[in-house]
């Protein structure tokens, strides 16, 4: 039996420490996906803060720099002005101060025009600029500083003087830009058509042009009359050509940038336009050329030239972006003939920019770092308690009810821990409860088989001198020699050993599992026999004993001899309990909307005392007299009844009577 | 062994009663032979089969539970070496102290005429041998189911 009950106790354990075993993978699993999940919301807060926050970061910085970049552009653009118009400032001061020289009035009124050349090459050189001549008051050129070969002093064909028009026209002097003819470039000085003449580079965003060449030439010049007394008896004029003629454009870049260099470009760029086509500048080609003869877009040259607007905006120029402001360039007669634009290479600014946001991204990083590790330490602190729960119920179910929880929290794992404690105990009372139970009934069925077993083995080493006893006896008894005496002594021994004969034969009924041979059978009939056997002892007895059956009792199958036992079992005790003048009322009903049927057998015998009503099922508990019972009869009475799916109720009042009723399930689907 | 050969008569019923209690033996000797039967008491299986060998039974009554071999055993070599197709039955007469449903049918099955439970008077006892040998009776002629 102990063997049995260890046996089915580590089955048990067995059972759920494969239970925990699978209880372990899973919650790891869980766990894991619980700290995952924190750890991924949180990364994606982060990571998302940190976008937006490096997205709004560029954009004002974007914003910020290109104003700055814009509004320094502008501001270079209105410094390359005023170097510009300084230098046209110095033309005009040589040319006007030359002019007041009595020299050239003595020389104009001699005619000596040799001196006049040699004196102009002079001051020319002096000035550094590119032509200088003087004209007659008809405005016929008198002597130039570099007279051309074929080109004579006097008026050419298709010459034509921008300057000496102005002075001889208006009376004054006059300083300023001026776009100067093939042809009076050619008069002045043959190399300067050379320098002017500027190769067209085909521009994809420029307007089309078809000339391949720009000869015309751009100039900063100046005329100024000569005047003996008031009376004008000349024109001087000169100038510098812009064409080809870098130190201006480098003098600019080098004054507003210092050579500050990017990269091996410099970050600044000044150009100026004859038109749309660049004739100077210092924006370089890919191959380290000045980009002269490129164009200016089509729509730069409508919004400065056609317009007369300034333009400042992002351009690709050449080969790079820059950020650009175009200024028109208006001649002495107020035509728009060219412009003049600064540069700033963008990669610059954008370095700056891109910079400035690198401690945006470390600030991201590090705030998904901080993400990550929180997101941990947070999933942990949650899920302490619970891991803690897992591994508590884990020794739950190795049997420990009283397992460590881990330190109680405050929220709602706290409610859970509370709960799981709660459900502990309850559990713990449960298994103490059923263990109890199991013990109880572990009790009672070691009794029952050890008075089983006690009965087998009495019955079988009574039997024999039983049967030796009882031989002897009657074969002494049917002796005719002996006397009445004796016989009488003889028949005492046999009938005690006809009682010894009977307690063992209830023994080894009681120990006995015998098969029952069930058949159908009418329970009024069976009854009312065993009522016919007792009749006689009752009458005898002077004890009233009825039957009253029910008219609707269905057939049941049941073993007859057993059932029949068990009725006249409790008729014969409720014969004892009842003395001369009682009644015994034995009936039978069908209760419980047909499915139980009840034997009820109830007398006004003595009753049972309440302390012994627990009492009259067990083995070998009998009130009888010595030899009147065995303490059997119930026990295997009981036995009888449950093993047909019944029970057997018992009300006693002392002194009033007892009544016992068997319950039999009508159907016979509880068979063993 | 009890009884003689000398004084056997030619109706006398030949029984062999198998038992290891001497007591029982002895009872059932002082209980048969009065009523003219031939009784032959042996203490064990083993000595009964030999029995059975050597010469002719109308009837075995014989115990259950018995040390070495038991009745069980004893039922099933007889019904060995003496088939019912083909030899006439030895009825069997079995008195058991702990007469079980289980042991009552196991008997049955195998082929004990009558069961008589431990302890008994003597009326019981003859009225079960009687019903015993007058089943025998009912099978056939009397025949020897020995060599």
């Amino acid at each position: 039996m102990a063997g049995e009950i260890n046996e089915a106790v580590e089955h048990s354990v067995g059972a759920h420490a494969g239970f925990a075993l699978s209880l372990a993978g899973l919650d790891r699993k869980v766990l894991y996906t619980t700290r995952s999940k924190f750890i991924g919301s949180f990364l994606l807060v982060a990571l998302l803060v940190g976008l937006v926050s490096i997205y709004t970061g560029r954009q004002l910085l974007n914003r910020t720099v290109l104003s700055q970049t814009e509004s320094r552009v502008s501001l270079d653009l209105n410094a390359a002005q005023k170097i510009y118009q300084g230098q046209v400032d110095t033309v005009l001061k040589t040319v006007t101060t030359a002019a007041l020289d009595k020299e050239f009035q003595d020389l104009i009124k001699k005619d000596e025009t040799e001196k006049l050349s040699m004196k102009l090459r002079a001051l020319a050189e002096r000035g550094g600029l590119d032509f200088l001549g003087v004209a007659s008051p008809e405005g016929i050129v008198i002597s130039r500083a570099r007279p051309a070969v074929h080109a004579k002093p006097g008026k050419t064909p298709g010459y034509y003087n921008p300057l000496v028009e102005y002075v001889l026209k208006h009376g004054s002097s006059i300083g300023g830009t001026v776009v100067l003819e093939p042809s009076f470039l050619m008069a002045e000085d043959p190399d300067l058509v050379k320098q002017a003449r500027t190769t067209l580079v085909p521009t994809s965003m420029a307007a089309p042009r078809p000339e391949k060449e720009e000869l015309a030439g751009m100039a900063m010049g100046a005329g100024s009359g000569l005047y003996e007394g008031k009376k004008l008896i000349g024109v001087l004029y000169g100038g510098q050509l812009l064409n080809g003629n870098h130190s201006f454009v480098d003098g600019v870049r080098d004054a507003l940038f210092q050579n500050d260099m990017y990269e091996g470009r410099s970050i600044g760029v000044t150009t100026i336009f004859l038109g749309d086509t660049r004739i100077s500048s210092n924006a370089c080609s890919p191959g380290g050329k000045r980009a002269i003869g490129t164009r200016a877009s089509e729509k730069v040259r409508s919004t400065v030239l056609d317009r007369g607007g300034r333009w400042t905006d992002r351009a690709f120029v050449v080969t790079d972006w820059y950020l650009t402001a175009y200024e028109p360039i208006i001649d002495i007669f107020g035509k728009r003939v060219g412009m003049l634009a600064t540069a700033v290479l963008e990669a610059k600014y954008r370095d700056v920019q891109q910079r400035a946001l690198i401690p945006l991204v470390f600030v991201t990083i590090a705030g998904m770092l901080v993400a990550i590790s929180m997101g941990f330490f947070l999933s942990n602190r949650i899920t302490k308690p619970i891991r803690a729960l897992i591994a508590a119920s884990r020794k739950v179910s190795e049997g420990n009810f009283a397992p460590e929880i881990g330190p109680r929290s405050k929220d709602e794992m706290g409610v859970l821990q509370k709960t799981f404690v709660e459900m502990l105990a309850s559990l713990q009372e449960r298994d103490k409860r059923q263990s109890m139970e199991s013990e109880i009934k572990l009790l009672q069925s070691e009794k029952q088989a050890s008075i089983g077993r006690l009965a087998a083995g009495v019955a079988h080493e009574i039997n024999n001198p039983l049967t030796g006893v009882l031989t002897f006896t009657h074969m002494l008894l049917r002796r005719k020699d002996i006397d009445e005496a004796m016989k009488e002594d003889l028949t005492i021994i046999a009938k005690a050993t006809e009682r010894v004969r009977t307690i063992v034969k209830g023994l080894l009924e009681f120990s006995r599992e015998t098969i029952l041979e069930r058949e159908p059978a009418d329970l009024n009939e069976l009854v009312a026999s065993a009522v016919k056997l007792v009749e006689n002892s009752a009458l005898v007895k002077g004890v009233k004993l009825s039957f009253r059956p029910t008219q609707s009792l269905p057939l049941r199958r049941v073993d007859k001899s057993a059932m029949q036992g068990v009725i006249l079992n409790i008729i014969m005790n409720a014969l004892d309990a009842t003395s001369k003048g009682g009644s015994i009322l034995v009936t039978t009903s069908v209760v419980d909307f047909g499915k139980t049927i009840e034997i009820g057998v109830s007398d006004t015998g003595h009753g049972i005392a309440p302390q012994d009503l627990e009492k009259i099922f067990e083995p070998f508990f009998t009130t009888k007299d010595v030899g009147q019972g065995t303490g059997l009869g119930l026990s295997v009475s009981l036995g009888i009844v449950e093993r047909h799916g019944g029970s057997i109720h018992v009300e006693s009042a002392l002194h009033k009577g007892s009544a016992f009723i068997v319950r039999l399930p009508s159907g016979d689907e509880d068979e063993h | 062994m009890c009884g003689s050969h000398q004084e056997m008569r030619m109706n006398t019923r030949k029984i062999l009663v198998v038992d290891d209690d001497p007591t029982v033996l002895h009872c059932c000797q002082r209980i048969l032979e009065p009523e003219d039967y031939h009784v032959s008491c042996v203490p064990s299986a083993d000595d009964a089969f030999d029995n059975l060998e050597m010469g002719y039974f109308d009837l075995m009554i014989m115990d259950v539970k018995m040390p070495e071999q038991d009745g069980f055993y004893l039922l099933r070599k007889v019904r060995e070496k003496w088939p019912l197709d083909r030899f006439l039955e030895l009825p069997v007469l079995v008195m058991t102290g702990y007469p079980t449903q289980e042991t009552l049918r196991e008997l049955k099955k195998g082929g004990a005429r009558q069961i008589i439970s431990k302890p008994f008077t003597p009326d019981e006892l003859l009225a079960a041998v009687k019903i015993a040998l007058e089943r025998s009776k009912r099978n056939g002629e009397e025949k020897s189911i020995g060599d």
